[in-house]
């Protein structure tokens, strides 16, 4: 009886472990927040967008202010975090010419960026060409793969 | 009954392991998204490198002032990997080179390929294939006037529980005439890795 019972202990367990092995990959969150297009000079307050509500709460563009440097649209954002833990972010630019064409599209690098709790943080993009008239931003947390069980 | 209860439960645990096999899936990735497979130099760490240097380098007010009314002519020196792991700094240099290229600010000779411009000018002056009113002429190329240059550096530190990896990459602009450093930056990168407590 006492072979049984720990056969049954033995099971129990296998299958505790066995279940909690059981998982799968959920597509990590990828939506954030971020501008349409914008041209210098234009308030940029009408074009942003909230994708993501919970880092939308947490996170803010406060500023973003442009200007050309040796010919080339030089951008300054400003990110404010109004979260008391550290965010783990990362952005992209995406840059057009004056007939709203993507410049170098898909090239852009996402790039990474620590935002520490209450910080303001302020980040510099640089067109890629002196062709380059308006651009757009977004700012998302670093996608991670969740396990499902 | 006994029978029963320990058939069933050996079956429902094999139902669950099939439903958890581990399978090979390849996928089409994001070139551009931020890579963190491990802590070595990866490709977010290049872009990063390449995107900054080539940033600071357009909006400094010297190269404002030598790109005013000409675009400058660069040689691309190697970059020195003075890290303790295998970087291909060539990689990094092309990276800077084709954006420089692509600003429209900067020309670029490339000593890299000397050997097969000078096979192509022979071929066509000395084989007797090339009509010799059309055929490129030898000693009409342009010397470079400044030598980008610089070094990658890293500091590696780790114990149990912690990687820690410090990346410092210099990037410098000298006028080949003069030798005088017309600019000069770097940028540094912390990547750090530590076991995390998983909870559910």
């Amino acid at each position: 009886m006492s072979i049984i019972k720990n056969n049954y202990l033995l099971l129990t367990l296998l299958c505790s472990v066995l279940f909690l092995s059981a998982c799968k990959n959920v597509p990590p969150v990828t939506s954030g927040l971020g501008s349409e297009q914008i041209v210098p000079g234009q308030k940029y307050t009408k074009h942003l967008q909230v994708h993501n509500e919970q880092l939308g709460e947490q996170l803010h563009i406060s500023d973003i202010k442009s200007r050309k440097t040796n010919d080339l649209l030089e951008i300054n954002l400003s990110l404010t975090s109004t979260y008391e833990k550290s965010l783990q972010l990362q952005y992209q630019f995406q840059w057009f010419d004056q007939d709203g064409f993507a410049i170098e599209a898909g090239k852009s690098p996402w790039q990474s960026l620590e935002l520490h709790g209450m910080q303001t943080i302020t980040v510099a993009g640089l067109a890629p060409s002196i062709k380059v008239a308006s651009f757009s931003l977004y700012v998302r947390e670093v996608p991670e793969k969740f396990f499902k069980f | 009954m006994n029978k029963l209860i320990l058939v069933s439960s050996i079956s429902l645990a094999l139902v669950v392991l099939s439903g958890c096999t581990n399978k090979s899936v390849v996928r089409y990735g994001d070139a551009t998204a931020v890579e963190t497979t491990d802590i070595n130099f990866g490709s977010t760490d290049l872009q990063k490198v390449a995107g900054q240097m080539t940033d600071s380098l357009l909006v400094s007010p010297v190269v404002g002032t030598l790109t005013a009314n000409t675009r400058p002519i660069i040689f691309v020196e190697s970059i020195k990997n003075k890290t303790s792991e295998h970087i291909d700094t060539e990689s990094i240099t092309d990276s800077i080179s084709t954006k420089l290229l692509r600003s429209g600010k900067f020309r670029f000779v490339d000593m890299g390929r000397v050997e097969a411009a000078r096979q192509q000018l022979d071929f066509q002056q000395n084989s007797g294939m090339v009509d010799a009113s059309k055929a490129m002429q030898f000693g009409q190329q342009v010397g470079a006037q400044y030598m980008l240059y610089g070094n990658l550096a890293s500091i590696v530190k780790s114990n149990k529980d912690k990687s820690d990896v410090y990346y410092k990459f210099t990037l410098r602009l000298m006028d080949l005439e003069s030798g005088l450093v017309e600019w000069a930056d770097e940028t540094e990168i912390r990547k750090t890795k530590e076991k995390e407590f998983v909870s559910w």
